[in-house]
């Protein structure tokens, strides 16, 4: 029934706020540096309204109030729901940084990966606690190779090959 | 030309040869027309009398009339509203109707409602519940919503014999209603009215911490369905989200509410005298001369002392409205309102909002300023706003829209501060639903078949009002802004071209692809001008009709000799996507010696390039490590002597002499046609842009080439530089392919 009653609030914001739930996910593989470059858009209120509801909060993000260790709280909620393994090895990843871009937040991440790596397992939950519908797109790039997956609430893995 | 047919013969006769061979071996199938850029005949209605093929109403175009008289009481205390209507419904059609079908759309709320019997659930998609949420959801009795209907009788007060199925109330005419005829019958009702924030809903009321309410009423009144020649009846069931299709008529209504309450309705109010203080009606009159800067009618000192009160007495407002499609009203005793006048083409309408001091200071800065922009901008593109009123309320969560009045969200925190995106968020919404007045509560289309007439037709326009007032305002409505939805898996998407109640992603599906479709038809397929005059044109022939999708797009082709069924084809009834890619470019220079591609024609039409020594000029393909033999064509004496023996008009007609030949070739990947649009920069910076139109597509689908003869070299060429076509993957779109990653500009930026 919960369920109805999220469904519900969908609907009633859906009369105007003409959305859709959707994050991209560009993973490109830097070879020289034995890296993946990672950048992550997500939707500002929507991210904003995840992590408010997860950790108590209330970041009021691009306002003169908003927090001062806002970052550690994205930190935080990318490390819950974004994993990487390469060679089937779960991988540490640095956060660059973020940037806000209209509607939009954007993630930096950068994934450091063996000398030979074969394959690459994404692991997504961005915002599929909250949102039904959200869908998360990963877009894979390694030199003139492209890769894409979509992920959802059902599916939240990605293999890639390199 | 008798060389080219000759050839054409022969190229036939080859062909056939070929198939008469392979015959027996395998077989070639036919297939019927499936070019992109075929008419839409197979899918559009045939044209008739009722609607033209140009788009417009046709001679025999008619459509019903229904009035309503009604008394409505809200009790507070018990959040009912009762209600006694009085309907008049005239037969404009020539057909006899055994019946007469009502909307009963509160039902789609009752118990017994089959709304949630269709959703699908999983108990594991909520592992976790809040002690109200479990209660609410696993131990509370479902509210007794839905009309409870007290009566249905004829004028004489005998009762009509009805069946209700679910949201739909058939009444059974004693003898069928005669073309021409009129039929007046009487309906008594109450209902309980749901919590819009805790229940959902588009209609319903707030409450606040100190038992307060705020009421956004619609859908109260048993409403009369749509007959046509095009759906009959229009008597789908109300299922929650595709909304609704009503006929225009006169309203008359009375509201009665407790004393100390603020209420505001589609119409016009004609008993301001009784139910306004001396100093509101002298405000309101001040706020009809005033253009620039709202008037208080009520303050927020004012509404702030009247909340405090419980009036025990009740008042009656009373409201006209002639040629409206529905009737909505707002009440509460916490109300600020506020008012100003805007010229609409010399003819002053109120710009009105109603809010609580939760509302502010957000409300009374841009409410009623975004809803006068909006009539003004709305206006030009359509026709000129023809009620006398438009009122913005402020309800919790909601955004939705009436004829006149519209309900709307944007609340700041409760210090008063709020964020640049509440502040969009807010101006967005009031446009949005303002602009609904237009569509459709004028171009009066049917939502429950086809939301994206209303809702993507409105967005579009409402990209155009939000620009103009704020330039730098994000509408989320652009192509690029469509990108995401577009490149997203196949099973999720559905062609707008679908009856809403199925439409998966809804919001971008009849919302912001429509608008962003339409915005790139304006401004880059068809120009403002040409768009604009169609699209004005749609408006007025339906003003105050019931266009269908079909007169849409047929007026829209019929006012701009401009064939659009390739766009409304791919756009509206797929869910393809647009990727247009630059494949590969090829850089030729001129030399006076044979190549072998000229040697190898020459071969074929037994000619020796000997006998043509210093007579033709040849293209040679660059090739990487190989010398460059390359000559200027001003330097070329073939060329240079030729345009000397030119005379002076001749030579008048020539441009600059080019030196670098570039074959590019671009292929679509992507499903949809769409304009190639291709920026060449060259080495010294400068930039031109060319524009092909969709058509270059028609006779390959897949890949076409394009030469470019340039004086300077290119250094750069760009598909889509301004991202107007929804292009889904930019990756491909330029030459040579993009170096500076938005990683590492990122990565520079932090290093600062």
């Amino acid at each position: 029934m919960k369920k109805i009653a999220i469904l519900f609030l969908l609907f009633t914001l859906a009369f105007s706020s003409h959305k859709y739930y959707l994050s991209l996910t560009q993973i490109e593989y830097n070879k020289d540096q034995d890296s993946l470059e990672v950048i992550i858009n997500v939707f500002m209120d929507d991210i904003e309204f995840a992590i408010n509801k997860e950790y108590s909060v209330d970041l009021r993000l691009t306002t003169k109030q908003e927090l001062e260790d806002v970052d550690s709280y994205f930190q935080k909620y990318l490390r819950k729901n974004l994993r990487f393994l390469v060679n089937k090895e779960l991988v540490n990843y640095n956060f660059i940084g973020k940037e806000y871009e209209g509607d939009l937040v954007y993630f930096y991440l950068e994934v450091n990966v063996s000398d030979s790596p074969v394959s690459l397992e994404v692991y997504n939950t961005i915002l599929v606690t909250y949102f039904e519908q959200q869908q998360n797109i990963i877009k894979f790039k390694n030199g003139s190779d492209r890769q894409s997956k979509i992920l959802s609430k059902n599916t939240n893995k990605a293999l890639l090959k390199f | 030309m008798k060389k080219i047919v000759s050839l054409a013969f022969s190229f036939l006769f080859v062909m056939t040869a070929t198939i008469a061979q392979n015959s027996g071996k395998k077989q070639i199938k036919g297939h019927t027309d499936q070019n992109k850029f075929r008419q839409l005949k197979d899918v559009l209605p045939t044209p008739n009398n009722r609607r033209t093929a140009s788009g417009a109403p046709g001679f025999e175009y008619t459509q019903q009339k229904v009035d309503y008289k009604m008394d409505i009481v809200l009790d507070e205390k018990t959040n009912r509203i009762f209600g006694n209507e009085s309907i008049t419904y005239k037969n404009n059609s020539k057909d006899y109707l055994e019946y007469l079908w009502v909307q009963l759309d509160q039902n789609m709320r009752s118990p017994d409602s089959k709304t949630p019997l269709a959703n699908s659930e999983k108990l594991g998609n909520t592992p976790y519940n809040g002690p109200k949420t479990f209660i609410k959801n696993n131990i509370l009795k479902p509210a007794d919503f839905g009309f409870k209907i007290e009566e249905v009788n004829n004028v004489n007060g005998n009762q009509l014999s009805y069946t209700v199925n679910r949201t739909m109330m058939r009444i059974n005419l004693p003898q069928p209603l005669t073309p021409g005829g009129t039929f007046q019958f009487n309906i008594k009702w109450n209902y309980l009215i749901n919590n819009s924030v805790t229940d959902g809903g588009r209609s319903g009321f707030e409450l606040f911490e100190d038992g307060n309410k705020n009421y956004t009423i619609a859908q109260f009144f048993p409403r009369l369905a749509v007959y046509d020649n095009v759906e009959g009846w229009q008597n789908m069931q109300f299922w929650g989200r595709s909304e609704w299709a009503l006929e225009f008529g006169d309203y008359d209504v009375k509201i009665t509410v407790p004393a100390d309450h603020i209420v505001d309705a589609t119409g016009e109010l004609l008993n301001e005298k009784k139910v306004l203080s001396k100093e509101q009606l002298k405000r309101f009159e001040k706020a009809k001369t005033s253009f620039i800067d709202p008037v208080f009618i009520v303050t927020q000192e004012e509404a702030e002392i009247a909340e405090k009160e419980r009036s025990k007495k009740t008042k009656t407002w009373h409201f006209n409205a002639k040629n409206v499609r529905d009737f909505a009203f707002a009440s509460s005793r916490k109300y600020i309102w506020d008012a100003m006048a805007v010229n609409i083409n010399g003819k002053t309408v109120m710009a009105v909002s109603l809010y609580p001091k939760e509302g502010n200071p957000l409300w009374e800065e841009h409410s009623t300023r975004v809803v006068a922009n909006t009539l003004e901008e709305y206006s030009k593109m359509t026709f000129d706003y023809p009620y006398s009123k438009a009122i913005s309320v402020h309800a919790d969560r909601q955004g939705m829209e009436y004829p006149m009045i519209c309900f709307n969200y944007g609340r700041p925190n409760p210090d008063g501060s709020y964020s640049e995106r509440t502040k969009r968020g807010m101006i967005g919404v009031i446009t949005h639903e303002v602009g609904h007045n237009f569509f459709p509560m004028i171009v009066n289309s049917d939502e429950r078949q086809w939301t994206w007439m209303d809702e993507g037709i409105n967005s579009f326009v409402e990209i155009l009002a939000e620009l103009d007032y704020d330039p730098n305002f994000i509408t989320g409505n652009l192509p690029k802004d469509i990108v995401g939805y577009m490149s997203i898996n196949q099973n999720n998407l559905s062609p707008i071209m679908s009856q809403g109640d199925y439409v998966k992603n809804f919001g971008p599906n009849a919302y912001t692809k429509p608008a962003a479709g339409l915005y790139m038809l304006r401004q880059t397929i068809m120009g403002p001008e040409l768009f604009d005059y169609a699209f004005r044109t749609y408006s007025q022939r339906w003003m105050f009709k019931h266009p269908s999708p079909a007169d849409f797009f047929r007026t829209m082709e019929d006012a701009s000799a401009m064939d659009l069924d390739w766009f409304w084809r791919g756009w509206f009834y797929t869910t393809d996507y647009n990727d247009i890619a630059l494949k590969e470019v090829k850089k030729f220079y001129l030399t006076d010696q044979p190549t072998d591609e000229a040697k190898k024609m020459a071969k074929r039409y037994s000619m020796d390039l000997a006998d043509y020594e210093g007579k033709l000029v040849y293209f040679k393909e660059e090739q990487k490590g190989a010398v460059n033999d390359g000559l200027i064509a001003s330097e070329i004496p073939l060329i240079k002597d030729h345009i000397a023996s030119m005379s002076d008009e001749e030579k008048s007609l020539l441009k600059e002499i080019p030196n670098y030949f570039y074959e590019v070739t671009f292929e679509k990947p992507g499903g949809l046609v769409m304009p190639l649009i291709v920026e060449l920069e060259y080495n010294d910076g400068t930039k031109e842009r060319h524009n092909y139109p969709a058509q270059i597509w028609r006779y390959n689908d897949n890949e076409v080439s394009k030469v470019f003869k340039t004086t300077k070299e290119i250094k750069k060429i760009t598909i889509d530089p301004d991202l107007e076509t929804a292009d889904i993957d930019t990756s491909n779109n330029s030459w040579p392919k993009k170096d500076n990653s938005k990683f590492d500009k990122f990565r520079k930026k932090l290093k600062g």
